[in-house]
């Protein structure tokens, strides 16, 4: 088992702030600061294949997976990435086999979810309190196990991104062509459609159901204003995303803010965006 | 006989047996049986809803069909390259023709620049006088300079049989003239065969080696010469086609009534 002391006692030595003393600020900090780049990377395929919609779907189906694990006595803990999941490669599965159009699949499948989450809830008024977690996130809760399991989802995301950035821009773009050149499109989709819903569960847990697009979209939207390249995209993506969750988590546990953590995230990611705008209007002979 | 052994399958890169494609039961191609010789130019022509995407897509395996697709060269699929119809995409992606060039075939993730490839990709954005692209952004291109960017990312495949679906629809005539001479100087060069889906039957009596008329069943195929006659035009397209016939082949002469063509002829 992987001792993750070391980990949080250098955060107060990197970020010398008084409120990153407190045990809980410093796990919440690497849940954001693993949780980020995941979302800024998968962002970037989440945006130029316009999937906002799909992402939009997967967080929907955090409550009805708490719901079917307080059904069913398992681990609710368990119970909502399984669900994000099935869910994700379910939409993937159908999309590829249906006549009918990707947002009309999504649709279905979304409106399914909060259909179901909805009447679980109304039998149970215990689980109805906790619907304000899941509607604001609670990154502040974040323990050692979840960090965990986030630092695995860390590798396998970055090694998928690593192997298959440019393919899945190839797919992206066109499918048939890709195909047509003997790439493996059925399982790059598969495999991205699996790593996403994963990313937007925990994402769940960090801003919750209201703004985990924003979480994946907005850095990634604010990069396109900002490069002319697929390379440039990415990092961009990652530097917005990495430091608006620094800068949201710091600013958050400020006693004259007292924000909503998450919230304050997507804040940061949004004044961002709007000086990739001005940038963006300013070189716009560059861009062209 | 196996396919090995036939002699007609050896001397065709792609044969079709028997195709029939259904999608909920409504038949969009009914038992096509037709073959593309192997170093042609190959065009099939038919009106709208004729199936020629349809057979197209069935070929490259994106299409549930029955019957046979049979493939010369001892049987096994050749190297593909595809120029799809209508190539519709973000054109806010940021993405250089290089990167569009290289994403299938540098591993290496773009994060870390333009690496492996760059020189073949070059070669090939020259070979179709697109080499003053290579820094542009992707969907900054007009629609001819796109269609000759696709044609070098399909000639990067080293094709055996390079596929194209109307890839001059929405260019103007002059882009199209350019985009065929092109493709004729490529073809001669390289050697793969071509297989192309068009409406214009200038085009076709002008560069085409063999011609499929296509009507949900194949109508008539061979050299366009013999094919494209007043008789077969009308039962392909249901309509009196004897002014293209006229002005293009007249006196059923093999010329069409292009420069170049009258060049060759005073030769």
């Amino acid at each position: 088992m992987i001792d993750l002391t070391v980990l949080y006692d250098l955060v107060p030595l990197l970020i010398p702030c008084d409120c990153l003393e407190a045990r809980f600020m410093q796990q919440a900090l690497i849940g954001l600061v693993l949780l980020a780049p995941m979302a800024a990377a998968m962002g970037v395929q989440v945006v130029n294949f316009r999937m906002a919609f799909f992402a939009d779907a997967i967080s929907h189906s955090a409550f009805t997976g708490v719901a079917i694990g307080m059904l069913t006595s398992l681990n609710p803990r368990l119970t909502m990435p399984a669900f994000g999941l099935l869910i994700g490669l379910g939409i993937i599965a159908v999309q590829r086999r249906s006549a009918l159009s990707s947002d009309t699949v999504i649709g279905v499948f979304f409106s399914a979810l909060i259909a179901f989450g909805l009447a679980v809830v109304s039998r149970d008024a215990s689980l109805a309190r906790d619907m304000q977690r899941f509607l604001y996130g609670d990154i502040l809760t974040i323990g050692d196990g979840e960090i965990r399991w986030l630092l695995l989802l860390f590798v396998a995301i970055m090694i998928f991104q690593a192997w298959g950035f440019n393919r899945m821009l190839y797919i992206g773009i066109s499918p048939i062509l890709a195909k047509a050149h003997r790439l493996r499109v059925a399982a790059y989709q598969y495999t991205y459609a699996a790593l996403l819903s994963l990313v937007v569960i925990f994402s769940v847990w960090a801003v919750g159901v209201l703004l985990v697009t924003a979480l994946l979209i907005v850095p990634a939207a604010t990069a396109r204003n900002l490069t002319r390249t697929a390379g440039g995209m990415f990092w961009w993506a990652l530097l917005v995303s990495v430091t608006s969750a620094v800068a949201g988590l710091l600013v958050s546990a400020q006693p004259w803010a007292r924000t909503a953590t998450g919230a304050t995230v997507i804040l940061f990611s949004f004044c961002w965006f709007v000086v990739s705008l001005i940038a963006n209007i300013f070189s716009k002979d560059h861009f062209s | 006989m196996n396919q090995k052994d036939s002699p007609y399958v050896s001397k065709t890169t792609v044969h079709f047996e028997e195709v029939t494609v259904a999608a909920r039961g409504v038949p969009i191609l009914e038992r096509v049986n037709a073959s593309v010789p192997r170093g042609s130019w190959t065009n099939i022509v038919g009106p709208n809803g004729a199936g020629k995407t349809t057979l197209i897509l069935a070929l490259l395996g994106m299409f549930p069909y029955s019957g046979k697709i049979r493939f010369g060269n001892g049987g096994g699929r050749p190297r593909i390259g595809y120029v799809p119809q209508r190539f519709a995409f973000d054109r806010g992606m940021p993405l250089t023709v290089m990167e569009f060039m290289l994403m299938g075939r540098q591993r290496l993730p773009f994060w870390f620049g333009c690496r492996g490839g760059r020189g073949r990709a070059r070669e090939l954005l020259a070979a179709v006088q697109a080499d003053k692209l290579e820094p542009r952004l992707l969907g900054a291109l007009s629609g001819g300079e796109i269609q000759r960017v696709l044609l070098a990312l399909a000639l990067q495949e080293e094709p055996d049989l390079l596929v194209l679906d109307e890839p001059t629809a929405g260019v103007d005539f002059q882009g199209e003239q350019i985009f065929c001479e092109l493709l004729d100087g490529l073809r001669r060069d390289r050697g793969f065969t071509q297989l192309m889906v068009s409406h214009d039957l200038a085009t076709v009596t002008h560069h085409a080696t063999h011609v499929i008329c296509l009507n949900r069943r194949v109508v008539a195929e061979g050299p366009p010469r013999k094919v494209l006659t007043g008789e077969t035009l009308t039962a392909t397209f249901g309509l009196h086609m004897g002014l293209v016939n006229a002005r293009a082949m007249p006196d059923g002469d093999t010329y069409c009534s292009a420069s170049c063509c009258r060049e060759v002829r005073r030769d």
